[in-house]
């Protein structure tokens, strides 16, 4: 193209970057618009769906930036030639061929000709920008809704803030009771291991199984917390017992020493002689109480003492438990003791009342007085067939003749049986034939009867 | 592109060419007044060495057309006016038993043909035998008899005229005989203002006297100026387009093509064309061929070379209708613009 008049090169120039603009608007809107419309029916999916890929769904609109890239290299590929453009613009410029023989031909002769100024004035096409671009516009919109949609939440999505939060309570829990030195150092490491395999759980789906692992998990430590108070009290009877025993008041010291030396290993199976002093631990020797009079006296009063504090720190968790988000023991009841209703009938209730694995009833079953009396039913009358009268005769139906009712029908007959067939099946003049054989035969059979008769 | 890098006709040249046409042009519009269209299409076909058939009515100046060309282009004008009984001898001439030094000899008698400007009036008058004599004359520019090839005066132009309405004892020209007509020029019936125009200038009708304008060396000059105008290849893309879209098993053929037309044209309608759109560009003062010389002379090129069905007739549809569609449905430039650019 460099042989070309400047006036024509640049022409062509135009020309060419005219037809590069429409092939990319040929193809750029069409698979843009298709990209835009995956790319909206991917939010869509997202929104609905995959709740993870939400910060990642603005980059979508970067789509149609991402496929102009390859329509580029298309256009780059595809893109018109000289002789096409030439021709083209030759076309455009009213089918001279002035271009097309400049471009093919030495021309050097008509540099200056006026056919060339001619042949250079070429019309560029017109760009039709908004009709390019239409099919855009849907696609744009569909995806602009797809973004704008709210992000649906799974109700039992991983949610690791309620996981904190339930674990957070029950090591509340735990630090509490250690704070009132009412947990081994064991049982708060197994305590601190639930709550953890429970934290990770809920981290992984949070929903009721994760309340109800925190709950039973609070109500194993209340049932500790209540075993070990029942033994504490155990043990406090036990030495009050020993005592009045002691003073001769009750049955003998060897017996009440058996049961303290019982409560005792069970106050040490609790665990609760573990925070006891070192000095009562000293007393106690393994558990067994000493033989020493004055030694079992310091004992008792120690023990006494250390019993005394423990209850309180038992009373004072209570108490403590009554303060907002603090560990309350009475929440959590243990046994089947009188519920808040007071019934004390298991499943006979809301959640609040009563436990869960209670036995179901239906509610309070009829008292016997109340039930109702079984009433026999008034016997029941048979109907006679006397009871029926005719309502009504129609006409045509056969009438009862007074004269004949009560004899039978074979009587009521007789005399005229077979006569009317004999009437209508016989001409006149056999019937007196018949009839003589008839009555021959008849009296031949009588006579046969009274010949044998007689014999 | 081609493969040489052909030289451009110098715009002396080209201008020297025009100027010598413009005469003939002007002085045959003084001959034939109204009848611009007709000069020109007899013009390019003559210059491109082509033959024309001329059909219209009588009275329409077909015969004056011919003897005003003879006389401006100082050419040997013969006339053969075709009728039944005409015999291909009596255009092609015959041998004759003469005596010659006593000796006794065939000598060849050429006939009309052997001219520069043949005259075949009212040529579908003529047997298909005798208008069959044409035929090698026309294509090859030569006459055999008797075994013996003669070559016919250069240049040699058959200039036919044919009445499209006494159809009675006629025998329409076979496609073979159209198809060696470059050029079929329909004449059609003047105005009122033309008609007022010939009343006023002429006396008796007889036409102005007429000089020559061109000597045959011009006329030899013209025709190789005619043969060195560029033809682009994009430009006979476009030709080889329009006749290959005139066959109604083209893919590119319109559907007018598909419904009306038997046959498409034949390659020397493109061979036409080409010489036809030369020797145009040659009259409009231009050293190469545009998309416009081809489709101003695509329908009288291709418009008797198209087989039409019989449902053209009946639907009115003709051969020029046919190129008019043609030409409306087949793009200049095989590859367009694209979808979102429109031309102004």
């Amino acid at each position: 193209m460099s042989q070309l008049p400047a006036p024509v090169q640049l022409v062509m120039r135009r020309l060419a970057r005219h037809l590069a603009i429409g092939l990319f608007l040929d193809l750029w809107p069409t698979w843009a618009s298709v990209g835009l419309l995956v790319s909206g029916t991917v939010a869509l999916v997202c929104r609905m769906f995959l709740s993870s890929a939400a910060p990642i769904l603005p980059w979508l609109w970067l789509t149609p930036i991402l496929i102009a890239l390859p329509t580029l290299g298309i256009v780059w590929r595809r893109a018109y030639r000289p002789h096409e453009v030439a021709a083209l613009a030759d076309s455009l410029g009213g089918g001279q061929g002035v271009l097309l023989t400049l471009l093919e031909t030495d021309h050097s002769a008509w540099a200056r000709s006026p056919l060339l100024e001619k042949g250079s004035a070429v019309a560029l096409p017109r760009l039709r920008l908004r009709r390019a671009l239409t099919p855009l516009v849907p696609a744009v919109a569909f995806l602009a809704v797809a973004m704008m949609l709210p992000q649906r939440m799974r109700t039992a999505d991983t949610n690791p803030i309620l996981a904190e939060q339930i674990a957070a309570d029950l090591s509340a829990a735990v630090v509490e009771l250690k704070q009132q030195e009412l947990i081994t150092p064991a049982e708060e490491q197994r305590l601190e291991q639930e709550i953890e395999r429970i934290r990770r759980s809920a981290e992984e789906r949070v929903d009721a199984s994760s309340w109800e692992a925190a709950d039973a998990l609070r109500e194993q430590v209340v049932a500790g917390l209540s075993e070990k108070q029942d033994a504490v009290k155990w043990a406090q009877d036990s030495l009050a017992r020993l005592a009045a025993a002691a003073d001769g008041s009750g049955a003998s010291p060897d017996a009440q020493a058996a049961e303290l030396t019982k409560a005792l290993e069970k106050l040490a199976q609790s665990g609760m002689l573990a925070a006891a002093p070192a000095d009562l631990r000293k007393l106690l020797k393994d558990g067994k109480l000493p033989a020493d009079p004055a030694a079992l006296r310091d004992l008792a009063a120690a023990l006494g003492k250390y019993l005394s504090e423990t209850n309180g720190r038992f009373a004072g968790l209570g108490k403590l438990g009554k303060e907002f988000g603090r560990f309350d023991p009475s929440e959590f009841p243990v046994g089947t003791e009188p519920g808040t209703n007071g019934d004390g009938l298991p499943g006979n209730g809301g959640i609040s009342r009563g436990r869960g694995d209670a036995e179901l009833t239906w509610g309070k079953e009829t008292q016997p007085f109340d039930r109702f009396k079984s009433k026999p039913l008034p016997p029941g009358a048979a109907r006679t067939p006397d009871d029926w009268s005719p309502v009504m005769v129609l006409p045509g139906s056969p009438q009862e003749s007074a004269t004949l009712s009560g004899q039978s029908d074979a009587r009521q007959y007789s005399a005229t049986a077979g006569q009317g067939a004999w009437r209508r099946s016989l001409a006149p003049r056999h019937q007196t034939a018949v009839k003589k054989y008839f009555d021959k035969n008849d009296k031949n059979d009588k006579q046969e009867k009274k010949d044998k008769q007689d014999k | 592109v081609t493969d040489a890098v052909q030289t451009l006709l110098a715009p002396d040249r080209v201008a020297g060419g025009q100027a010598k046409i413009s005469r003939v042009v002007h002085q045959l519009r003084r001959v034939i007044i109204g009848k611009e269209q007709v000069i020109d299409e007899v013009v390019t076909a003559l210059l491109a060495r082509g033959h024309v058939l001329l059909e219209g009515l009588p009275g329409l100046g077909k015969t004056e057309l011919v003897k005003a060309l003879s006389k401006l282009l100082s050419l040997e004008v013969r006339r053969i006016q075709f009728t039944p009984d005409l015999l291909p001898t009596d255009v092609t001439g015959s041998h004759i038993l003469q005596e010659r030094e006593g000796r006794r000899e065939f000598v060849f008698h050429p006939g009309p043909i052997f001219t520069n400007l043949l005259l075949a009036d009212e040529i579908n008058r003529a047997s298909p035998k005798t208008q069959a004599a044409l035929l090698e004359a026309m294509q090859e520019r030569r006459v055999t008899t008797f075994g013996e090839t003669r070559p016919l005066p250069a240049p040699f132009f058959v200039l036919a005229t044919q009445n499209p309405i006494e159809l009675e004892g006629t025998y329409p020209l076979p496609e073979a005989q159209l198809d060696r007509f470059m050029f079929k020029v329909d004449i059609a019936g003047v105005d009122q203002a033309v008609l007022e125009e010939i009343l006023v200038t002429r006396v008796h009708g007889d036409p102005p006297a007429l000089e020559p304008v061109l000597t045959a060396s011009d006329l030899i000059d013209l025709f190789s100026l005619v043969d060195a105008v560029h033809l682009p290849r994009g430009v006979a893309n476009y030709a080889a387009r329009l006749v290959a879209a005139s066959h109604p098993a083209s893919p590119q053929a319109p559907e007018s093509v598909k419904t009306f037309v038997k046959y498409g044209a034949s390659p020397r309608a493109a061979i036409s064309i080409g010489a036809a759109a030369r020797s145009l560009a040659l009259v409009g003062g231009k050293p190469n061929v545009g998309f416009d010389e081809v489709r101003r002379v695509a329908a009288p090129a291709m418009a008797h070379r198209l087989v039409l069905d019989y449902a053209a007739r009946l639907e009115g549809w003709d051969g020029r209708r046919v190129v008019a569609a043609l030409l409306e449905s087949v793009p200049e430039v095989e590859r367009g613009l694209p979808r979102t650019l429109e031309a102004r």
